[in-house]
C-alpha cells in the first residue's frame, strides 16, 4: 500500500456512556476503494463523521489528507468530498444549480466553476438531467447528483455513506462502476454499505460489529479466513429434514439454509458430492447440486457470530 | 477574503433561487404590506366602544339635551359630562375625553325652522386609530339623529351638519399615522418569519449537515442567507412608503439617511430574531409559530402602532422598552412626520443597534457547527 491518506488510530466515539465507535484502527491508501461494512447501528456513519471533521472524536486520533481531524477540521473539509447517508441536496433546485452552489461553497467561481460543473456532470453521466429539479429525479440519478456535488471541487478523497441505500439493483451497479472509475483515476473512496454483495468491488473491507472493527482485509483473504473450504449448493424439495445428517458427514464444516437452497461447506479437499446427493435424496428430491463460491455474506455471518460469542463470553 | 465573497455569493444566489422557485414568500413580503396599508388606511379598524365624549352646550335647549342623551344612549359613546370651552380643551389634552361635541347657540331654533343646525365634533387625533373610528362613529350617529323622528318632530327635517375636526392631524388622514406602525408590523413579520423558515428548512432537510461538511464558516452561512432577506425587507419598506406617500399623502419631512439607518438596523434585528428562533427550534412548524407570535404581537400591540404607549399600564410600558418595533415606529414617525434627522433620532438608532447586535450575536453563538 502506498502512503496512507486516511489513518485512524484507536478512534473512539462515546455518546453518554454508550460506545458507538470502539477504538478502531485502520489505514487507507491513495486510490483505494475502502469498504466499511456493518449492520445498522454498527457505527459506520459515526466513524465517517469523525473522519470528515463533523464530530470530534472522544478518543484516539485520525488524519485525513495529512490533516488531523480534531485539530484542523476545516482543512479536512476542504480536502474531501462527503455524501451523507441522507439525501441532502436542495430538492427545489435543478442539477446545475445544486452543483453551482456546492462549487461556490468550495470557493470556485467564474470559468473554474463552469469547468468544474462540466466535469462533474460528465464524470457522473448526468448530462441528460442538468435542468431537472432534484426532487423529480429518480432515486438512482439523485444519488449520482449527490455524488457529483461531492466531487465538484475534485477532492482527492471522498466519503460516501451508504450511497446506494434504497436504490434499485441496476442503479446500484451503475453507481459502483462510477466508484471504480473514480478510484482508477486516483481518487480515494471510503464507502459504507450494508449490502454485502457490493463489498466485492472494494479493494479492502473493514467489518464493523457493535462499534468494533472485527475484521479488516481484502475480500478474498476474508473469505479464505472466515469461510474456508468449498461449498455445494443443493436445490430441490424437502431438503430441511436431512440437514442434521449432512452436518455429520466427514469433513463438513457447516450446513446452512440459503434462500430456497441449502449450502454444505466442506473442509478443503474433503468435498464429497455423491454423499450429499444420497443423503438429501433419501428425504426429499434433489434437482441440482453445484459448487458455490463463498460470499461476503457468509463472511459476515461467520464474523458476526464470532463477535456475538465473544460478547457473550 | 475572496473566498468569503465567493461563498457568501453562492449562498445568497441559492437563496434567491429558492425564493424565485416558490415566490409565496415574495408575495408575503411585498404584497402584504400594501394590502395592509390599504385596508387600515381606508378605515378597516379595530372596534372600540365606550369612547369618552364631553359636551359643550351653548344652546341649553330641549333639542340640545335630547341630542346629548341620544348620542350617548348606545354602547359607542360614554358621556363624561358637560364642560365649558376651556374645560373641554383641557379634557382633550388630558385624555379624559376622546372627543368634545360642541352644540352651538341657536341649535334648536335652526332645527325648528328647518335650517342647518350645526354641531362641532372635536377629536383627539394624536392616536390615529381611535380618532378614525371615533369620527366614523360620530358621523354615523349624527346622521342617524338627523333623521330621527323625535328630533325631526321639532324641526322640518333638515339634516344636522356635522363638522368634525381632528386636532394635531388636520387633514384627517389616518394613514399618515398608520404608515409607520404598519411598516414596523409588516417588516417584523416578513423578516422574522422568512428567516426562521429558510434556516429551519435547512436543518429539517439535512442540507445544514451537508453544509457543515464543507469548509464554509458559520458567519458565511449567516451573512449569505440573510443578505437576500435584507434586500427583500428593504424593498418592502420602500414599497410601503411609496404607497403611503402616493395614496395617502404621507409626508417625508426628515432625513433619508436616518430612514435608511433605521430600516437597516430594525431589519437586522428582526433577521437576528428569526435566525435565533430557527437555530433553537430547527423545525419549520415550530419556527413558523414562534416567529409569527414573537413578531406579530409585540410589533402590533406594544409598538405604539395600535395603542399609544403613554396610555398603557405601567408594566406594559416597561416591557415596550425591549421591543425594537417601538423604536422603529417612533423613529419613522420622527422622520416622516416631524422632520427629524440623525441628531434627534440617535436614541432610537442606538436602541435598535443594541437589539440587532444582541439578536445576531446570540444566534451566531448558538449556531454551533455540530450535527445533532
Ligand atoms: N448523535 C448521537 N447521539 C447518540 N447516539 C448516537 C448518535 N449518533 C449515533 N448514535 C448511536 O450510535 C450508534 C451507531 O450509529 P451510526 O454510526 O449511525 O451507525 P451506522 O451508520 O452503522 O448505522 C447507534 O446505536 C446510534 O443510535
Ligand atoms: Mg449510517
Amino acid at each position: 500500500m502506498s502512503a496512507p491518506v486516511i489513518e485512524a488510530r484507536a478512534l473512539r466515539k462515546e455518546f453518554g456512556g454508550f460506545v458507538a465507535v470502539d477504538d478502531v484502527t485502520f489505514e487507507v491508501g491513495r486510490g483505494e476503494i475502502f469498504g466499511y461494512l456493518g449492520a445498522n447501528g454498527a457505527g459506520k456513519s459515526t466513524t465517517i463523521r469523525m473522519l470528515c471533521g463533523l464530530m470530534a472524536p472522544s478518543g484516539g486520533a485520525a488524519t485525513v489528507a495529512g490533516h488531523d481531524v480534531a485539530l484542523a477540521p476545516m482543512r479536512v473539509k476542504g480536502a474531501i468530498g462527503y455524501m451523507s447517508q441522507r439525501f441532502s441536496l436542495y430538492r427545489d433546485l435543478d442539477a446545475d444549480h445544486n452543483l453551482e452552489f456546492f462549487g461556490g461553497i468550495y470557493g470556485l467561481s467564474g470559468k473554474a466553476l463552469t469547468r468544474a460543473i462540466e466535469r462533474a456532470i460528465e464524470r457522473t453521466g448526468l448530462s441528460a438531467h442538468r435542468r431537472e429539479v432534484a426532487s423529480s429525479l429518480p432515486g438512482g440519478i439523485r444519488q449520482r447528483l449527490a455524488l457529483a456535488c461531492a466531487l465538484v471541487h475534485e477532492p482527492a478523497i471522498v466519503f460516501l455513506d451508504e450511497p446506494t441505500a434504497g436504490v434499485d439493483p441496476a442503479s446500484r451497479r451503475d453507481f459502483w462502476s462510477l466508484i471504480r472509475e473514480l478510484a482508477r483515476a486516483g481518487t480515494t473512496v471510503f464507502v459504507t454499505t450494508h449490502y454485502m454483495d457490493e463489498a466485492e468491488y472494494c479493494a479492502r473491507i473493514g467489518l464493523m460489529v457493535d462499534g468494533r472493527l472485527v475484521a479488516l482485509d481484502t475480500p478474498r483473504a476474508l473469505k479464505a479466513r472466515y469461510v474456508p473450504g468449498t461449498s455445494l449448493a443443493i436445490s430441490g424439495r424437502g431438503l430441511d429434514g436431512a440437514m442434521a445428517e449432512a452436518a455429520a458427514l466427514p469433513g463438513v464444516l457447516a450446513v446452512e439454509p440459503f434462500g430456497a437452497r441449502v449450502h454444505v461447506r466442506f473442509r478443503e479437499g474433503a468435498l464429497d458430492e455423491a454423499a450429499v446427493r444420497t443423503i438429501f435424496s433419501r428425504e426429499g428430491r434433489v434437482d441440482r447440486v453445484e459448487p458455490v463460491e463463498a460470499s461476503l455474506e457468509d463472511v459476515f455471518l461467520a464474523v458476526a457470530g464470532e463477535g456475538a460469542k465473544e460478547a457473550a463470553a | 477574503m475572496r473566498r468569503f465573497v465567493v461563498r457568501v455569493w453562492a449562498l445568497s444566489a441559492k437563496e434567491v433561487r429558492h425564493v424565485l422557485r416558490d415566490p409565496r414568500s415574495l408575495y408575503l413580503a411585498l404584497g402584504m404590506p400594501v394590502v395592509m396599508l390599504l385596508l387600515f388606511g381606508y378605515g378597516v379598524s379595530f372596534d372600540l366602544d365606550r369612547l369618552p365624549v364631553a359636551f359643550v352646550d351653548h344652546d341649553h335647549s330641549a333639542a340640545s339635551r335630547a341630542l346629548r342623551r341620544r348620542f350617548t344612549a348606545g354602547d359607542d359613546f360614554v358621556d363624561v359630562g358637560e364642560l365649558d370651552a376651556d374645560g373641554a380643551q383641557a379634557a382633550l389634552v388630558a385624555g379624559d375625553a376622546m372627543a368634545v361635541i360642541v352644540i352651538e347657540r341657536g341649535f334648536e331654533r335652526h332645527r325648528a325652522r328647518g335650517e342647518r343646525a350645526t354641531v362641532q365634533v372635536l377629536v383627539d387625533g394624536s392616536e390615529a386609530n381611535g380618532a378614525t373610528q371615533l369620527r366614523a362613529k360620530a358621523e354615523r350617529m349624527l346622521a342617524l339623529l338627523g333623521v330621527d323622528g323625535a328630533i325631526r318632530a321639532s324641526g322640518a327635517g333638515a339634516p344636522l351638519e356635522a363638522r368634525t375636526w381632528t386636532r394635531f392631524n388636520p387633514e384627517g388622514k389616518s394613514a399618515v399615522f398608520l404608515v409607520p406602525g404598519i411598516t414596523a408590523y409588516v417588516l417584523a413579520i416578513v423578516a422574522v418569519l422568512l428567516t426562521a423558515l429558510t434556516v429551519a428548512r435547512e436543518w429539517e432537510r439535512g442540507s445544514m449537515a451537508q453544509l457543515f461538511a464543507t469548509p464554509v464558516g458559520r458567519l458565511e452561512i449567516i451573512v449569505g442567507k440573510l443578505l437576500p432577506y435584507l434586500a427583500i425587507g428593504t424593498l418592502a419598506v420602500l414599497l410601503v412608503l411609496a404607497v403611503g406617500m402616493w395614496v395617502f399623502d404621507v409626508p417625508f419631512r426628515g432625513s433619508p439617511a436616518a430612514l435608511a439607518l433605521l430600516s437597516f438596523l430594525f431589519l437586522a434585528g428582526m433577521l437576528g430574531q428569526g435566525l435565533l428562533i430557527s437555530v433553537i427550534t430547527r423545525s419549520q412548524m415550530v419556527a413558523t409559530q414562534a416567529a409569527a407570535l414573537s413578531s406579530m404581537l409585540p410589533s402590533m400591540l406594544l409598538s405604539g402602532f395600535v395603542f399609544p404607549i403613554e396610555n398603557m399600564p405601567q408594566v406594559l410600558q416597561w416591557i415596550t422598552v425591549v421591543i425594537p418595533a417601538r423604536y422603529f415606529v417612533e423613529g419613522l414617525r420622527g422622520v416622516l412626520l416631524r422632520g427629524n434627522g440623525l441628531a434627534e433620532l440617535w436614541p432610537e438608532l442606538l436602541a435598535l443597534s443594541v437589539f440587532a447586535l444582541v439578536a445576531l450575536g446570540v444566534s451566531t453563538a448558538r449556531f454551533q457547527r455540530t450535527i445533532a
